[in-house]
């Protein structure tokens, strides 16, 4: 085992010690985290952040127009309050009204101003107020773009501003209506292991769960197609054969996994420490400043690190098969699709999880050992599952780790040494019974 | 005292034979030359002596055990195919060889510094392999092989790619080990190195022995059967049954004679022809010659016992 030891010591420190392994540890999670908030993010901040709206109003209600007004000018302060709803909320609207009477066609309008007339404001865009807005026929919009998340605000404003007309028309007291008209916001728990409750968001948990999902899934990945390039790279420096000529292949194999591991685990390792460091204070500080920022709990990080070291474990074995199989980059490219392939599914078929975690289906994908360390990962960011599932998946993947360390291994001390052609299944099948 | 032994062994890669009840004895603190051409078997052989490949039948001994993973300090190996880590550097590669065969770091490192400055490449230490020459690379992969200072040394074609003065290094490097009571099994395809170095061959074809002994007696049962002959005039008078085969070099004809054949008979007929003789010797054959006569024989061989089956 000292030899193993050896190798493991080599595989680590070679790769530790590299500029590459420093700068992924600090801009993957950045890389990450962008991935997941910036959509949103840019969503938000997005949309060129002003909006020329030419408001064509027919209502023949002066008060209308203001209320709609007033109501967009006041979002931008609004959106730090419930981040769940503050899509286009920083957006900065400039209403202008134009009234028209209830002959003239608001159509020709448009038509005017954002045809060649319109060239110095190409992407001003219009509220049409009918003449019987105040009486069930619905407002309109036109603009060049219509996916834009700024709409869901401006909808929202109108619809608010013309129930406050009609409520008025209806004689309610002015004061008493915006009152009423408060919007009502869910406030949600979920129910822990011991059926007690705690307050979070069903955002906050997708955002962990994916996070998690996302790290993992690119772990494993990352660090499983190292070992496929490790292995590759002895063949191709024809450097297996010195060293096979001192410890086993299996060792060999072995040690490599382990130690690619280990660097996996330090990354991850100082990710968590950050992860966790940031949920106990960084959490304290914009939560301060009005903020929320979601905190992950203790025992997710520690399922986290357990989750990586078995789906690696199972994905690296296989990738060192793959990768003693192959003799160039290029084939490797070729051979190793199945195994990522097994990999890329759960990332497939993860919102199916995601929303029936407690599922018979959800159970027995999370149980499939190729998908295990992705999906029962997930559930357990989402639900509580019952521990003997989540004991019951690990078992399983152990076992299978065991079998595919022992298939690997008898195709590895054959196929490092065989250089050319790349293996047909046949071939591969009768390496398992050389001595 | 037989540092390693082969007893009838035998191993097989699905249908292919690649060695086939072989045997042979390599003698403490010799030079054993395991010839043999392309796909003989010889890179087979070297595995199971250095325990890559189990036989599957027959015995494979080193210092008199059944070859195991216990026993592979005690063996040394340069394959052909070689090379080094592409990112790590020149002595951070060799203490880990020396650590894969149970040397400890800090007696590896001394070691490593010996044997640098030993082969000229002390400057070279903290540098990387893409950094040096294909011939110091060479020699940095010789010194992995041998850092753990094994009993038994297998150097599979050690000089190819060097220039003239790091082969003349190398050979006096190998020859003092062998001064040490080390043990070497040198495979090669060039005779003239063998001829130079080697105590005992062993020739092998199709996985089988061929031919085997100590060089000097070998080249004696050959016999002199072969005559240098330099001469000015036409070749017209070689054209006879004595002779097997005939080589016309710049300045000389080396001539092999048939089984039996008298030498005198090529001077007479020279005469005879009008040719004028310079210069008349009967040697033994080169290693090079009893090569290609062996391999070619027992490749007909091999046919004939492939159209009798």
């Amino acid at each position: 085992m000292k030899k193993v030891w050896v190798i493991i010591k080599r595989e680590y420190l070679v790769r530790v010690r590299t500029r590459a392994f420093a700068i992924g540890t600090i801009i993957s999670p950045l890389l990450l985290l962008g991935l997941v908030v910036l959509p949103g993010f840019l969503a938000e901040r997005g949309g060129g952040g002003e909006k020329n709206i030419t408001v064509l109003d027919q209502s023949g209600d002066p008060k209308l127009f203001e209320g709609i007004k007033s109501r967009l000018e006041s979002t931008g302060s609004r959106s730090g309050e419930d981040p769940g709803e503050g899509f286009g909320g920083s957006t900065r609207f400039n209403l202008s009204q134009q009234v028209l009477t209830p002959e003239q066609n608001p159509q020709d309008l448009i038509k005017n101003q954002s045809g060649s007339a319109g060239k110095n404001d190409p992407d001003r865009s219009f509220l049409v107020l009918g003449p019987s807005v105040l009486d069930n026929s619905p407002p309109e919009y036109h603009a060049k773009n219509l996916s834009d998340f700024s709409i869901r605000t401006l909808g929202g404003a109108v619809s608010a501003a013309i129930s406050e007309r009609k409520l008025m028309r209806a004689g309610f007291d002015a004061s008493k209506i915006s009152q009423y008209m408060k919007p009502v916001s869910l406030k949600s728990f979920k129910i822990g292991a011991g059926g007690e409750s705690t307050e979070g968001g069903m955002r906050q948990d997708f955002m962990i769960a994916f996070a998690l999902l996302l790290f993992l899934y690119m772990s494993v990945l990352f660090y499983g197609i190292f070992v496929m390039r490790g292995v590759i790279e002895e063949k191709q420096s024809r450097i297996v054969e010195v060293v096979i000529s001192s410890v086993r292949p299996t060792q060999m194999m072995l040690g490599k996994v382990i130690g690619i591991g280990l660097v996996g685990l330090t990354q991850i390792g100082i990710w968590a420490l950050s992860a966790g460091l940031l949920s106990m204070f960084g959490a304290k500080m914009v939560m301060a400043q009005g903020g929320r920022m979601p905190s992950i709990p203790v025992n997710l990080l520690i399922y986290f690190v357990l989750f990586f070291v078995l789906g690696f474990f199972l994905y690296a074995t296989l990738y060192a098969m793959v990768g003693s199989t192959v003799s160039s980059e290029e084939d490797a490219q070729q051979a190793q699709m199945p195994v990522t392939l097994l990999l890329v599914v759960p990332m497939m078929i993860f919102g199916l999880v995601m929303s029936n975690p407690s599922s018979n289906a959800s159970i027995v994908l999370s149980m499939v050992p190729f998908f295990a360390p992705t999906l029962m990962m997930l559930r357990i960011a989402v639900i509580n599952p019952p521990a003997w599932q989540v004991i019951l998946s690990m078992l399983i993947m152990l076992v299978t780790i065991l079998g595919f360390v022992w298939l690997s291994a008898k195709i590895y001390r054959v196929g490092i040494l065989m250089y050319g052609k790349r293996p047909n299944l046949a071939e591969l099948g009768r390496w398992l019974r050389y001595n | 005292m037989n540092v390693v032994e082969l007893k009838n062994v035998t191993k097989r890669f699905d249908q292919f034979i690649a060695v086939k009840d072989l045997s042979l004895e390599v003698r403490q603190g010799s030079i054993f030359g395991l010839l043999g051409p392309n796909g003989a078997g010889k890179t087979t052989s070297i595995r199971m002596i250095v325990n890559i490949f189990a036989p599957d039948d027959g015995d494979v001994l080193v210092m008199g055990k059944q070859v195991s993973p216990e026993l592979q300090p005690m063996v040394g190996y340069l394959p052909e195919e070689r090379g080094l880590y592409k990112k790590m550097k020149i002595a951070d590669q060799l203490v880990f060889f020396a650590n894969l065969k149970g040397v400890d770091s800090g007696d590896a490192s001394r070691r490593v510094d010996d044997w640098l400055e030993r082969l000229e490449l002390s400057d070279w230490k903290n540098k990387k392999p893409t950094d040096l020459s294909k011939g110091m690379q060479q020699k940095v992969q010789f010194i992995g092989s041998i850092i753990h200072n094994p009993e038994v040394m297998i150097l599979d074609e050690p000089f190819s790619g060097l220039d003239p003065v790091s082969v003349d290094l190398l050979k006096s490097v190998i020859l003092d080990l062998k001064n040490q009571g080390k043990t070497i099994i040198f495979s090669t395809h060039q005779m003239e190195q063998v001829e130079q170095m080697c105590d005992d061959i062993c020739l092998i074809n199709h996985g089988r022995q061929v031919l085997s002994g100590g060089l000097r007696e070998v080249k004696r049962r050959y016999g002199k059967n072969t005559v240098i002959l330099d001469y000015e005039g036409t070749d017209a008078f070689l054209a006879f049954d004595l002779i097997k085969q005939h080589k016309r070099f710049a300045n000389y004809s080396e001539i092999l004679l048939n089984e039996g054949a008298d030498a005198q008979e090529v001077l007479k007929r020279a005469l005879e022809s009008g040719a004028r003789v310079n210069r008349f010797e009967l040697v033994e054959p080169s290693l090079n010659e009893i090569f290609i006569e062996t391999v070619t024989g027992s490749k007909n061989k091999a046919q004939v016992a492939e159209a009798i089956r």
